[in-house]
């Protein structure tokens, strides 16, 4: 299987240690992260829930090295991210690290297959061929490799999305509500891919998601609020979340 | 709103800087230009008042070819002196002489000045205009004084020797005081020696005769009823002005001289304005689009399109208004600097304090105001058609402007007609053919939107992104970051164009201006080549100080070993065409070229278009061969005879004998005629070149030495040169009036790069977003960097690539066109575009190194969630 030399297993690929972050100071500071200690575990896929505020977002951008904590410690597939400079982390997300953005971010002067291939063109590494056709064969856009963002529908854009996070083999994928931008068919589309990866790859995921039914895709359901994990668990079912979310109001 | 305009204006410091530096330096030139011009002007009239302040009338040679004509006067004799003398009320006369000369050193090194150097004659001490402040004026013959600014400059004592070179064999004279005129230290760079009158009448070539007499009132005599006395006792041949008519006299006469220069200068300035104008234009555009959602706010929040127009034009007013006033001060500053360009060059001019007069203040701030919001008034007609949608969502398209009725169309036209007509009326004939083929356009298009059924025609602008794709491939070897500069540079290819346009406008000019100059050289060599045949030229070491002595022809003709020396003599009269009724003048102040005809054959070959070299040989004293430009500008054929008015005064009437065919030289002018007749008939003493050929079997290095020993003895303003050393000569002389002109092109170079760090600020920032994301997965900031430096490098070569091919293209045309004629060879200097292709290149990465940086320094998170 072309992901199993990403660990399978229960080994942690990110682990967070008393995470708290910080803005401004004094009186009007604000806690948007307030000690959270995580770990997520290889080839699984985490969902991440929480209302506007909870710090969700934040997490997600301190476990990916976009952002650094005020406390508390990340590291990464055996890296430990707060002691790395602006270059090193930069290589790290390069190398380590797919992302996938609720408003696709694609290059709109790229076509489709250089905008997958653009993880590999940045770092100036050569494309493994045989995984790239894989990928574009798992994602379905194929006969629309040579068109352009703009030529594409929102669900075909994110594919694309989908395909460029996984191109670099990353230690992780980072989804920030991957399904926001989308209709409930490309929606589902689109998480049955992560789904996919996850299950045929062995790829680890992490989203970020306001959307139940999104959540209800992964195997691990974290719900933040207030800057806190309120909880852990399996993430069975969509009316579960629901009823998670109401709990916390 | 108008506290919108002022607060918007203040978040976008950047912009309203970068934007503001596009009118400022255009301003600045013009300001500069006039404070400059002015200042001259200004100090020349102070000198000239203080000249003329203890003279109470001035009596000089009238010229007989009109004002500004370079003609010489015929001098004024003894006799007429002592005729003034004895006019009533005269307390005093003085002959004067002031003619131009060569000073130089005992080691034969010219005393350097751009400005020609004269030799004028001591005055009695009541009409005396220097004064000594180190020794004293001159006594003896073998004295001499000079003004206080070329003793500083040159470095000159009290007690060191000079040698004074004019139309008789070169002396030497002891420096025996160092003078002020009239209270100034310098005479606008002109170099003044100081002679008895004797001195300066041997210096000059005419002895016992004088340029102009002093003449002092005796009390109670007021210099108007002094002038018409000695008016009514002289010939009407002299012209009689009070001292203070004679000052103003003077001061006029430099004036419209110096009109040139400010002419010159107002040209780079005005292509400076044109450049930011570009720059203006494409910003507001930028902007406009950008702030669509802003717009569609206030036209939602009830804010008339009336209003959303005066926001953008009132920007464009405060922007003006801005720069102007910087830019005015910044001329204040920049009129030294031009001075000290011109200095550098060669060109000292005299500058006593700054001189800024209203007139500098009212144009340099209305033109530039008004380039301003002319500027940015299109790109505020689009912000009015932006619909309440656009605060909506994202992707709301402006509207295409609605199509004009009949009766608008009816009126437009009028309005165009009008404005052209105007245009020509008022402005001139360039301006208004360029409004005429703008207009043109803009109906052609109108048309094309009328047959669509009001669909705005296509932009074509397939040009920009085939261009910048071709120019992209230089980066694409660097991988991903080359490849997205290269799309991203033409991913709006209006924008690029307009950016890459600005560059365009200086880069083609440079690129214009040096392939004409090329040509010049290409042409002038190729004409030497072809049509002299003697070995060596002699002119004046600065053939802009005038010519040589007549003396110096039957001098060379003595040295052994010298064949042929065949004298030319350059002077001018007024023609009249006597085969028509009434003999019109057809050409005022027409010059005219004097050959020695059997000589001249030997050494030079004549392009004929009607005669041989027989008929030069049979020009004799009325026989005139005439330029193929000047008879066909005034139907003039073999036969036909003409009356020239000479500048001695004299007629002579001539019989056209031959046409020559166009020479690029410049050898032949309207008219030929034999140097025997311009000597006698015209009075020209002076001589413009010799041409020598060696004897046969003379060992030419040795001739040319003995030639160099005389000149360097008897005639140091003079040399001798080989055809190859006098093209190398012209050449030197077009490079360095090129450089002259790049440098003041520059200023309009930088002003286009200003544009370009705006363009790609604006673009940047627009692709915050984007550029998060790179960052985001893994791009680095040298990467961001990389990227943005290669986008700036294809625009700029973009503007580079079409300047250079405009540039060229127009150049061949005007050479094709314009100059065909005149045996012109197009010449194209490839080194120097391949050079002003890098130029552009560096350009374009210096233009992005804060674009760059910025792009680079961008916090990733807040890019992101930038939307």
């Amino acid at each position: 299987m072309a992901g199993s030399d990403v660990q399978g297993g229960s080994q942690a690929i990110v682990q967070a240690r008393d995470l708290c972050r910080r803005y401004g100071a004094g009186e009007a500071a604000v806690d948007a992260l307030a000690g959270v200690t995580v770990e997520f575990p290889a080839g699984r896929f985490a969902a991440i829930m929480g209302p506007s505020g909870s710090g969700k977002s934040t997490l997600m951008h301190l476990l990916a090295g976009l952002d650094r904590p005020t406390s508390g410690t990340v590291s990464l597939a055996g890296v430990e991210l707060t002691e790395l400079d602006d270059r090193a982390l930069t290589q790290l997300r390069r190398d380590r690290i797919g992302f996938i953005f609720q408003t696709f971010n694609l290059l709109p002067v790229l076509d489709a297959e250089e905008n997958i291939l653009l993880p590999l063109s940045i770092a100036g590494r050569d494309v493994d061929r045989d995984w790239f056709d894989q990928l574009v064969q798992t994602v379905g856009i194929r006969d629309r490799l040579s068109h352009r963002p703009a030529e594409l529908s929102g669900g075909q854009q994110q594919r694309v999305a989908v395909a460029r996070a996984l191109i670099s083999r990353p230690a992780v994928v980072f989804a920030d509500e991957p399904s926001g931008n989308l209709d409930s068919k490309s929606s589902g589309d689109v998480l049955e891919l992560l789904r996919h990866a996850v299950d045929d790859f062995g790829q680890t995921v992490v989203m970020v998601t306001h959307d139940a039914h999104a959540a209800s895709f992964a195997d691990r359901l974290l719900v933040l609020a207030d800057g806190r994990i309120v909880h852990d668990g399996e993430a069975s079912s969509a009316e579960q979340a629901l009823d998670l979310m109401k709990a916390i109001g | 709103m108008s506290k919108l305009v002022l607060r918007g204006f203040a978040q976008r410091k950047v912009r309203a800087l970068l934007t503001g530096i596009a009118i400022v330096l255009g301003v600045a030139l013009m300001a500069g230009t006039y404070i400059l011009t002015d200042t001259i002007n200004h100090a020349f009239a102070e000198v000239f008042g203080n000249a003329y302040r203890h003279k109470a009338v001035v009596v000089s040679a009238r010229e007989t070819l009109g004002k500004g004509s370079e003609s010489q006067t015929y001098p004024i004799s003894a006799a007429t002196l002592a005729r003034v003398r004895s006019v009533s009320g005269v307390a005093a006369a003085s002959g004067d002489v002031s003619t131009r000369a060569t000073l130089l050193t005992t080691g034969g090194k010219r005393i350097s000045s751009a400005a020609p150097s004269l030799v004028a004659a001591v005055q009695p001490p009541r009409f005396e205009s220097f004064t000594a402040v180190q020794g004293h004026l001159p006594n003896a013959a073998n004295e001499m004084a000079i003004d206080q600014a070329t003793a500083k400059r040159e470095h000159l004592r009290v007690g060191e020797q000079l040698v004074i070179a004019g139309a008789a064999p070169a002396r030497r004279y002891t420096i025996v005081g160092i003078a002020k005129f009239a209270g100034s230290e310098s005479f606008g760079g002109t170099s003044i020696a100081l002679l008895l009158p004797a001195q300066a009448q041997y210096v000059a070539g005419e002895p016992g005769e004088y340029d102009s007499i002093n003449v002092a009132a005796d009390p109670g005599i007021s210099p108007e009823e002094l002038a018409s006395r000695v008016r009514a006792s002289l010939p009407s041949t002299l012209i009689v002005r009070t001292g203070a008519q004679e000052a103003a006299n003077q001061t006029a006469e430099l004036e419209e001289k110096l009109g040139f220069l400010r002419t010159f200068l107002l040209v780079f300035a005005y292509v400076a304005l044109v450049v930011g104008a570009f720059i203006i234009f494409n910003t507001f555009s930028i902007t406009v689009a950008q702030r669509m959602r802003e717009f569609g706010l206030l036209r939602t929040l009830g804010a008339s399109r009336a209003q959303i127009m005066r926001s953008v034009v009132e920007e464009g007013l405060l922007l003006g208004v801005a720069g102007s006033v910087v830019g005015l001060f910044a001329g204040l500053g920049l009129a030294p600097a031009l001075d000290g360009l011109f200095k550098a060059f060669g060109a000292d001019l005299p500058d006593n304090g700054t001189v800024l007069e209203t007139r500098t203040v009212i144009v340099s701030l209305a033109v530039g105001i008004v380039i301003t919001v002319l500027a940015g008034f299109f790109p505020a007609m689009r912000a009015t058609r932006v619909p309440p949608m656009a605060a909506m969502r994202e992707g709301v398209q402006i509207p295409p402007r609605p199509l004009p009725t009949r009766r608008a169309l009816v009126i437009r036209f009028a309005l165009y007609v009008v404005a052209v007509v105007a245009l020509r009326l008022f402005v001139g004939g360039g301006v208004a053919l360029v409004a005429f083929v703008v207009i043109a356009i803009r109906a052609v298009r109108l048309r094309v939107r009328l047959r669509r059924g009001g669909e705005r025609p296509p932009r074509h602008y397939r040009v920009i992104p085939a261009l910048g794709r071709a120019i992209g491939l230089i980066v694409s070897w660097r991988g991903i970051t080359g490849r997205l500069a290269r799309e991203n540079s033409v991913r709006q290819p209006g924008r690029t164009l307009v950016t890459a346009l600005a560059l365009t406008v200086g880069l083609g000019l440079v690129a214009f201006i040096s392939v004409l100059a090329a040509g010049t050289k290409a042409t002038i060599d190729q004409a030497v080549s072809r049509s002299f045949a003697g070995n060596l030229i002699v002119q004046n070491t600065r053939t802009g100080e005038g010519g040589i002595p007549g003396a110096i022809a039957p001098s060379l003709r003595s040295i052994q070993g010298v064949g042929t020396v065949t004298a030319i003599a350059f002077t001018k009269g007024s023609v009249r065409d006597l085969s028509q009724p009434g003999a019109p003048v057809i050409d005022e102040n027409s010059p005219l070229t004097g050959i020695e005809p059997q000589s001249f054959n030997r050494m030079y070959k004549v392009e004929w278009e009607r005669g041989s070299a027989a008929t030069l040989a049979a020009l004799g004293q009325d026989g005139t061969v005439l330029s193929k430009k000047f008879a066909s500008a005034h139907h003039l054929r073999v036969g036909q005879r003409l009356l020239v008015l000479t500048a001695s005064g004299h007629h002579v009437t001539l019989t056209v004998q031959g046409i020559i065919k166009e020479e690029a030289i410049g050898l032949f002018s309207n008219l030929t005629i034999s140097r025997s007749l311009a000597r006698s008939a015209f009075g020209q003493r002076e001589d413009g070149v010799d041409f020598i050929s060696y004897a046969a079997g003379a060992n030419g290095t040795q001739v040319h030495d003995s030639i160099n020993a005389l000149l360097h003895a008897s005639f140091p303003q003079a040399h001798a040169q080989t055809a190859a050393q006098y093209t190398q000569e012209v050449s030197n002389k077009v490079n360095k009036l090129l450089l002259l002109v790049y440098v003041l092109l520059a200023l309009s170079v930088i002003v286009s790069l200003f544009g370009i760090v705006n363009t790609l600020v604006l673009s940047i920032y627009e692709r915050t977003h984007e550029l998060g994301m790179m960052r985001a997965i893994g791009a680095s900031r040298r990467q961001i960097r990389q990227m943005i430096r290669y986008e700036s490098l294809i625009t700029s070569l973009i503007g580079g690539v079409l300047g250079l091919v405009i540039g060229v293209v127009g150049a061949v045309l005007v050479a094709t066109l314009a100059l065909s004629g005149s045996g012109y060879v197009v010449s194209i200097p490839v080194g120097t575009l391949f050079v002003l292709l890098i130029a552009a290149a560096l350009a374009g990465l210096l233009a992005a190194k804060l674009p760059a940086r910025r792009a680079a320094s961008l916090d990733v998170l807040g890019a992101l969630a930038s939307e």
